[in-house]
């Protein structure tokens, strides 16, 4: 809590340095540097830098000519995200259709979204430009050296080599990452859906509805409340096995195959590294195909007469094992055939750990008489656990939305039969991923999706937030030398 | 800049491609599609958009016409040629640039809603597609075209409408406007048998051809598990589905038609509980015929080669069997559906579009599809030729046709009726708990008439 405090505090304490220094900029400055705010290449002019007052006069015009011929048509609609509706009249003279100038409200969305960002990145150059102007100005006035255009640039590959080096990916960021992810922030204030599909429908913002509509008794369908409940728990319990039986089993596989009794142990390793070359989906498939209800995995029960004796004894009521197509059986398939799907990952991760353990601990531990289960309990397992640590967390998290397993190994195979999570399109082992991916797929249902991943995201936030903090405190480390 | 520092600036360079990879597929796909339909808007002086048809001249000088058109990836060599002949016969009035994309008719509505203004101007689907593809204001209305049909084709939408079957003209038409040209009309399902183990009297009731599949050791096969084929015991014995104006759908299968709701269950549970019966999941039909195991097996003519392969000498095919319900001997229904061919109401060209919907659609090219991939066709002439007549699986198409329903529902229909399939399918209904079987089907009838998000 302190912790978050003390950097809440910082980042608070950084963005009111910076308006006091443009403030002080605009105060003292001469007239060059108030010329500025107009012009944003008057400093530099003025400091005989004039590549750099070509360069940021050049992007001056752009944003403004972006702003006036591009933005401000979206931005202008952005409060009602579009009034005018699509209508279109087919002319016979020219065989084509003549549409009126209709509004596309995703597309004023999106936009909007863009110039916002486009004006925020200005606004902050456009007060560091001030600021850097006023620089300029002192620089001059105590008589030290300006810098020449070619030194400013080999500033970026030394002094400020940490600018260049992120340049990229934080434009990368921007556009890949937090303008999607705006963009699903907003729709889920909508009503984008199918009812209101652009281009020949508008949308319109309707506050906090949808978040209302989904926990409010009756929800997203009939039985919405039922189905959620039952989901979460199910996507919960999945992400605990599934990630702690890879976890276990990789650490306890690599130990088997770095024991020195072990004959050929790089060929076995090889072997568990082809697995994983072999693509997800592939296999995934291919199992779901052994195990349907008339797979080859059930037609050697039967011919063995497992089939038989498990119906004598009341497991089941089928002809066949209904692997991964009854609640429970398929529970327990889905969890042992992610086993040995991502146990190979788990065992490279866990090799490179226990090959770098300091091996003094483990001989002293053995002079003192330690067994080898002792030395596995209290140095091997703290060890690796406190290295792997972060990588368990997004392991959890990953499982959370551990969409390909479940939907490749389910999909088609799993009927329901219980008529309240059917009537909300979910199945017993559906994760709140799937269940979304159906929802969006078939009834385009923006507007929930949206909501609903946001609701998802904050889950997973809050959860890797807090058990980071837990993992990767500071004296840890200490604590364990 | 030292090396040092060079790698670091690449490795954060690739980082940022990494990142790259989480971006979001909804932006990544409408970005690409700026707003350029808007200048669309000006509209010329003098366009009365009702001319009469008659007087609609063609414009002296040619335009130059470019229109994308999808299709299924195993029609393409035959759509090619079907669209050379196109330009070919249109060329006094245009020049065509056709450019032709592989579109799968069952996925059609997915890809075209995902960004209607970036799809093809014209493309096939599956008739259950129809309405959400009109809802979303994808589908350019036919009705309007009238004039531009009959100016340059040189017929009318009446015309049109009278060389198709019936119910590929209904399955086109949504709130009494056409908004496809049929295509085909072999969208549904019939019973495929092995005469040489089952005889054609055995195929006329379910009671008997199990009873008779049972003595050979064979199984017959029929997917239960699916609101589509398990919608054939309702809609034989008398009940139906259909859409509301809210876009809800409307089942009445709780209740009493010929015979009562409970009464049809049971006769599906007295079917699905006999051990020479298979109930194989949706979509593993194809499999199950090719394993061997099965005299005879409910599918449509996509498994027409499985089941010849399977069946051999003995490959037959007829309509649906009878079941016994409420103590009747009542003729299964099925579910019939369409192929049709449509134009985005976002076409630049809409005119020119349509007319290459009505051609690839059109008798000849119906005629075409039938002979070079066998498909069955919705026109009547092409219908009623003897080729068609002597193909085994399209004449027991047309046989089932009798007692055909032209399936229109919502979203919501799928999973209830799905589940309760599978209920019937596992058993998990007890055939005398007449209170347990209502209970599910009001269950059932709830979820699939539920309001629309």
């Amino acid at each position: 809590m302190e912790r978050v405090k003390t950097a809440l505090g910082s980042f608070f304490g950084a963005i009111g340095g910076f308006f006091k220094k443009f403030g002080t900029a605009v105060a003292q400055g001469d007239i060059f540097v108030k010329l500025s705010l107009l012009w944003m290449g008057a400093g530099y002019c003025r400091r005989k830098q004039f590549i750099k007052a070509i360069l940021i006069t050049i992007f001056e015009v752009a944003v403004i000519a972006f702003t006036f011929g591009f933005a401000l048509d979206y931005v202008s609609k952005f409060s009602t995200l579009g009034t005018v509706q699509q209508e279109s009249v087919f002319n016979v003279m020219t065989m084509k259709n003549e549409f009126n100038d209709y509004d596309h409200s995703f597309l004023i969305l999106l936009m909007s979204l863009v110039s916002f960002v486009v004006w925020i990145i200005f606004a902050v150059i456009y007060l560091n430009n001030v600021i850097h102007a006023f620089e300029l100005q002192k620089l001059e006035e105590s008589g030290k050296h300006i810098n020449t255009f070619r030194e400013d640039m080999r500033e970026f590959l030394n002094r400020k080599f940490h600018i260049t080096l992120l340049t990229l990916p934080v434009v990368g960021i921007i556009i890949f990452t937090v303008i999607p992810f705006f963009v699903l922030f907003l729709v889920a204030f909508t009503n984008y859906d199918q009812q209101h599909m652009p281009p020949s429908a508008l949308f319109t913002w309707v506050g906090f509805r949808n978040f209302r509509d989904l926990f409010s008794s009756g929800g997203l369908t009939v039985t919405f409340g039922y189905a959620f409940v039952r989901v979460l728990a199910w996507t919960l319990i999945w992400a605990v096995f599934a990630t702690f039986t890879t976890y276990i089993g990789g650490i306890l596989l690599s130990l088997l195959i770095n024991h020195k009794n072990t004959k050929l142990p790089r060929m076995w390793r090889t072997l568990f590294i082809i697995t994983i070359a072999v693509p997800q989906f592939v296999s995934l498939l291919l199992v779901r195909n052994f195990f349907a209800n008339n797979g080859i995995a059930n037609t050697f029960c039967a011919n063995i007469g497992l089939t038989g004796w498990l119906r004598d004894i009341g497991a089941i009521s089928t002809s066949y094992i209904p692997f991964l197509s009854a609640p429970g059986w398929a529970h327990v398939m889905i969890v042992i055939i992610n086993i040995w799907v991502g146990v190979p990952y788990q065992m490279l991760i866990a090799t490179g750990v226990l090959m770098n353990i300091p091996t003094e601990q483990m001989e002293s531990a053995k002079i003192d008489g330690a067994t080898p289960r002792q030395i596995f309990v209290h140095i091997t397992m703290p060890y690796v656990l406190f290295i792997t640590g972060p990588s368990l967390v997004t392991d959890f998290v990953k499982n959370i939305n551990n969409f390909n397993v479940i939907f490749l190994l389910t999909n088609g195979v799993f009927t329901t039969t219980n008529q309240l999570m059917a009537n909300s399109q979910a199945k017993e082992v559906d994760l709140l991923v799937t269940w979304l991916y159906t929802l969006t797929q078939d009834y385009y249902n923006y507007k929930m999706a949206s909501a609903i991943g946001i609701i998802v995201f904050l889950i997973c936030a809050v959860f890797t937030l807090v058990s980071f903090n837990r993992l990767i405190q500071g004296d840890r480390e200490e604590a364990y030398r | 800049m030292n090396m040092k520092k060079l790698t670091a600036f690449l490795l954060a360079a690739t980082m940022t491609f990494s990142l790259a990879a989480c971006g979001n597929p909804e932006v990544a796909g409408d970005s690409s599609a700026p707003a350029e339909t808007a200048p669309a808007a000006e509209t010329p002086a003098e366009t009365p958009a009702e001319t009469a048809p008659e007087q609609a001249e063609v414009p002296a000088e040619k335009q130059d016409v470019s229109l994308r058109i999808w299709g299924a990836e195993e029609d393409q060599a035959m759509l090619q040629g079907m669209i050379d002949a196109f330009a070919e016969h249109y060329a006094d009035y245009a020049n065509f640039s056709i450019e032709l994309g592989v579109e799968s008719e069952s996925t059609a509505k997915d890809t075209v809603l995902t960004d209607i203004e970036a799809a093809a101007d014209v493309y096939a689907f599956a008739s259950d597609q129809l309405v959400d593809l009109v809802n979303a204001g994808a589908l350019q209305s036919i009705d309007e075209m009238d004039g531009a049909l009959q100016a340059y084709a040189g017929k009318s939408v009446a015309d049109i409408k009278a060389a198709n079957v019936d119910g590929a003209v209904e399955a086109s038409t949504y709130n009494n406007t056409l908004y496809a040209f049929p295509m085909s009309a072999d969208n549904g399902y019939f019973l495929f048998y092995d005469s040489s183990v089952l005889s054609a009297d055995d195929v006329k009731s379910w009671d008997a051809m199990l009873t008779k599949a049972g003595e050979a050791g064979k199984k017959v096969g029929m997917t239960i598990a699916s609101g589509w084929y398990n919608a054939s015991f309702f809609y034989g014995a008398g009940f139906t589905t259909g859409l509301n104006a809210d876009g809800t759908t409307a089942i009445d299968w709780n209740g009493t038609a010929d015979v009562s709701g409970v009464e049809v269950t049971k006769g599906m549970l007295d079917i699905a509980s006999n051990s020479a019966f298979l109930a194989v999941a949706d979509g593993d039909i194809s499999n199950q015929i090719a394993s061997g195991q099965l005299c005879a097996a409910v599918s449509g003519t996509w498994d027409a080669l499985a089941a010849q392969e399977a069946f051999g000498d003995g490959y037959a095919a007829t309509k649906l069997p009878t079941f016994t319900a409420g103590g009747k001997e009542i003729q299964q229904a099925a579910v019939v559906g369409y192929k049709m061919v449509a134009v985005n109401a976002y076409s630049q060209n809409a005119g020119w579009a349509a007319l290459l919907a009505e051609w690839i659609t059109n008798e000849e090219n119906q005629a075409i599809r039938f002979a070079t991939r066998e498909v069955g066709p919705s026109n009547k002439v092409v219908a009623d030729s003897g080729e068609v007549a002597a193909n085994v699986a399209i004449a027991a198409l047309a046989e089932q046709s009798a007692y055909g329903v032209v399936q229109t529902v919502g979203g919501n229909f799928w999973d209830p009726t799905a589940t309760f399939g599978e209920m019937i399918a596992q058993g998990s209904l007890v055939r005398d708990d007449d209170a347990a079987i209502q209970t599910a089907l009001d269950t059932m009838v709830e979820g699939v008439s539920a309001a629309v998000q």
